[in-house]
């Protein structure tokens, strides 16, 4: 493990150079100047070319991407063009909004699904297994775009129970965390169901069954373990694009996340805050990647990673 | 099929009862008295010299006052100056009040507002008003309450630069929206700003013009339109002005006691032309083009009335507004005549093959769309296809910018002194220079806008400006359609509000929230 450890680090490097120069000459390649959002109509063309100079951006492409390169190496991710503070701080700022989100989604859509699943894999074929079914197709066939307004409408404006938007305490989050986590709660739902049920006849099962333990016993720790690694893998990428932002949810529901944050950055054409939010997108990923490769582990300690 | 885990059940029973929202009652998200206004957008950066975001300088215009200001009818007025007038064609002077202080207790002075313009001037800074200041030669403390502003040469625009909002002569320089934004002397102070989350402004109990009769402002950011809407509809919001998709206004009408106001703006929406393109080039193609747009029908149904027709750049309340100029009203058989003149002849009568193809290139905002389908829907019957490009608005933005299209649409906002003209038709103001983006270039039109800069006799200006207006309606280099209607939708216990032309907020110092049995109560 300690080697693997070492090895993902080493990846590390790599992997976000990989995506920041992907980003860095993406962004330069889209139309659209800077200079001109930041400065405005009014500003003259000696004033634009002044501004260009002092913020470097006049200079070559690649002597600006060796800038940034080197800022980079030394921990600085620039300042914001627009905003004309850190970038790192831009980023910290919003990120607790997005993890309390992101978390709070996987929290719901996993309390939601795996009893939905249990339940359907213990009763295939019944009313509800069906019932699972559909709410696993309900969850999936409705875009955020829908259900975010449904449900303010539903719970803020006609029952007036919750909060329309923003983000000033537990229950401004409930409404955008259901938005997020039913989508995700119904992929969770499917997977661990068919998951379940392929587990469910193995001889291990059978075996366990007549050692004399009880259901609970088997469903937990002999099917549930060994139906767990589809469902990491799963939980992993939908909790990592979670972190890199849910754009539509942070708009609909005004949440102050780095979706929003990146959004208002390719907008403005704000150079280093898009390149700062992309790192911070592919760290996430990486993160939990590497938090799914420690799970997959514990749910089946025959998996090793030392070659 | 399973026993009882009494340690998972309680805590995924816990879980459930915390999402299920059974009880939990929303938040309050501002504190007792104030008023909640909605934006859009962030202000990016508060500080009057820096500002350029319509929200920032909305906002700001709360936080900070200026020498002059544009009152309710439009035309500018005293705020900080007692007195003011021009020495010669080039020297203006003013007297400033003497009881006003900044947030911090200091007195303001002449100090100050020389600080407040020498700091925009100096290039370390990179204000993007420095351009806007550049006739302006010196500024000059005569007394601790006079000043003096010298320009180089007579230029009566300069007068609107006497807006700026001005800030402490201590302040420190360079924009940076990390620091809280200087002391300002307006009726508010800022509080706290979360960013992407609300910007919180406090009532100034001791501002010089007398008190703000509210404990505070918060302006909640919301981005979606319809998201403001469900906001002031579920009472989380108490205020919005503009920014609101006239789709919604029928239905707030409808299901809320809202009050809504909708009055004469300054925002200007045009057609903007390449006159560099072949056929465009030509004025019976422009004008063609004009009459074949139905204004009343998108007004009425795509708009809810949330416009008027335009006849050119300034609305009928700004002092140089010419109403006596050509017009182009929808005639589709006149539309075309005047293309048969210009040589380009329907191919095939009735037929599907049009005289010829045109794109237009619009942000894709879906209202934005929507128009540019009835534009496209329009000009079939005339015989033009037109080509509906939508970009997001960086992209399209820097096409326009470089001239890179056949037709566009956006809008003017704040049009406020004629000079306007000069920067966008004058031959001088072609990108980078200046806004003139369609290259129109006509020598007439041109000697006539800098003698408009030069005069500073209003009537004679009025008399420049008239001519212009005629040329610019005659010649067709934007094609005109209409002035965006200021809306407001207040909750129906607030009061004293009055909108202001040009968007300025400056009015909620004078808003409360009435004590009668559908007031707001205080929390």
């Amino acid at each position: 493990m300690k080697r693997y450890l070492l090895r993902r680090i080493a990846l590390l490097l790599p992997t976000l150079l990989g995506a920041s120069t992907l980003v860095f000459f993406l962004i330069h390649a889209v139309p659209g100047d800077p200079v001109e959002v930041m400065l405005g109509e009014t500003a003259g063309a000696a004033d634009k070319e002044e501004l260009r100079r002092s913020l470097g951006l006049d200079r070559p492409l690649h002597t600006q991407y060796r800038n940034f390169l080197a800022g980079l190496l030394a921990g600085d991710l620039g300042l914001s063009l627009y905003e004309r503070s850190s970038v790192a701080e831009l980023i910290r700022a919003r990120l607790p909004a997005t993890f309390e989100l992101a978390l709070c989604a996987l929290l719901l859509a996993t309390s939601l699904s795996f009893p939905l699943a249990f339940l359907a894999a213990a009763r295939r074929g019944a009313w509800q297994d069906r019932g699972a079914l559909l709410f696993s197709l309900l969850g999936l066939s409705m875009p955020n775009f829908w259900l975010g307004p449904l449900l303010m409408i539903l719970f803020s404006i006609q029952l007036g129970w919750l909060p329309v938007s923003g983000r000033a305490g537990p229950a401004h989050l409930i409404l955008p965390a259901i938005t997020l986590g039913l989508g995700m709660a119904a992929i969770l739902t499917r997977i661990l169901r068919a998951s379940l049920l392929r587990v469910r006849h193995e001889d291990y099962v059978q075996a366990a069954r007549a050692k004399g333990l009880s259901e609970t016993s088997v469903w937990l720790k002999h099917m549930l373990r060994n139906a767990l690694l589809p469902v990491i893998t799963v939980m992993s990428l939908q909790f990592g694009s979670l972190l890199a932002g849910a754009v539509i949810t942070e708009t609909i529901f005004s949440w102050p996340g780095i979706g929003r944050l990146t959004v208002q950055a390719i907008q403005t054409r704000d150079y280093p805050l898009v390149q700062g939010c992309v790192l911070t997108i592919a760290l996430s990923y990486i993160f939990v990647n590497f938090v799914a490769d420690i799970f997959y582990r514990l749910a089946d300690p025959r998996i090793t990673y030392d070659d | 099929m399973f026993k009882t885990n009494s340690r998972f059940a309680v805590v995924y029973i816990w879980f459930l009862a915390f999402f299920s929202g059974c009880r939990v009652f929303p938040a309050t998200d501002h504190p007792p008295g104030y008023l909640v206004a909605g934006i859009e957008s962030q202000p990016l950066n508060l500080d009057p010299r820096f500002a350029t975001d319509a929200n920032s300088v909305r906002v700001g215009g709360l936080i900070y006052n200026s020498l002059l200001r544009a009152g309710a009818n439009g035309q500018l007025g005293m705020e900080l100056a007692e007195h003011w007038g021009m020495t010669d064609e080039w020297t203006y002077v003013f007297e400033l009040r003497r009881d006003v202080k900044f947030h911090d207790g200091r007195p303001l002075t002449a100090r100050d507002v020389r600080h407040t313009y020498e700091s925009i001037l100096d290039p370390r800074n990179r204000s993007p008003k420095r351009a806007l200041l550049k006739p302006l030669e010196a500024v000059e403390v005569l007394t601790p309450h006079r000043v003096r502003f010298r320009l180089s040469a007579p230029h009566a625009p300069f007068v609107e630069q006497f807006t700026l909002g001005i800030v402490p002569a201590n302040t420190t320089n360079g924009p940076s929206s990390s620091r809280p934004p200087p002391a300002g002397s307006g009726p508010f102070i800022f509080a706290s700003s979360d960013p992407g989350e609300k910007v919180v402004l406090k009532a100034n109990p001791s501002y010089w013009d007398g008190a703000p009769k509210v404990a505070g402002l918060v302006f909640k950011i919301v981005p979606d339109a319809m998201v403001r809407v469900l906001e002031f509809k579920h009472g989380s919001i108490d205020f919005l002005q503009n920014d609101i998709e006239p789709d919604m206004l029928p239905w707030l009408r409808n299901t809320t006691a809202a009050s809504v106001d909708t009055r004469q703006g300054t925002t200007f929406q045009y057609i903007g032309i390449n006159l560099s393109h072949p056929i465009l080039r030509h004025r019976n193609v422009r004008q063609a083009i004009a009459h074949a747009i139905d204004r009343a029908q998108i007004i009425r149904h795509l708009l809810k009335d949330l416009g008027t027709p335009a006849s050119g750049l300034l609305s009928p309340i700004n002092w140089a507004y010419e109403g006596a100029v050509d017009s182009w009203p929808h005639d589709p058989e006149r539309a075309k005549r005047l293309l048969d003149e210009a040589g380009f002849a329907d191919p095939d009568g009735d037929g599907p093959r049009p005289r010829f193809e045109l794109s237009f290139k619009t942000t894709n905002i879906d209202l934005r769309r929507r128009i540019a389908e009835a534009f496209k829907e329009q000009l079939k019957a005339v015989g033009i296809e037109l080509e509906i490009r939508g970009y997001e608005w960086g992209t399209f933005y820097s096409d326009v910018k470089k001239g890179n299209f056949h037709l566009f649409s956006l809008a003017w906002v704040g049009v406020m002194d004629p000079d306007v003209y000069f920067q966008i038709f004058h031959s001088r103001s072609i990108p980078p220079h200046g806004d003139n983006r369609g290259r129109y270039a006509n020598p007439a039109l041109d000697r006539l806008l800098e003698r408009g800069r030069r005069a500073v006799d209003t009537d004679e200006r009025r008399a420049i400006y008239g001519e212009v207006q005629k040329i610019v309606a005659r010649e067709l280099p934007y094609i005109p359609l209409w002035w965006v209607k200021n809306v407001t939708v207040q909750q129906p216990a607030l009061r004293g509000f009055v909108p202001y032309p040009d968007g300025d907020l400056i009015s909620l110092k004078n808003v409360s929230f009435s004590s009668s049995p559908g007031g707001r109560p205080p929390s």
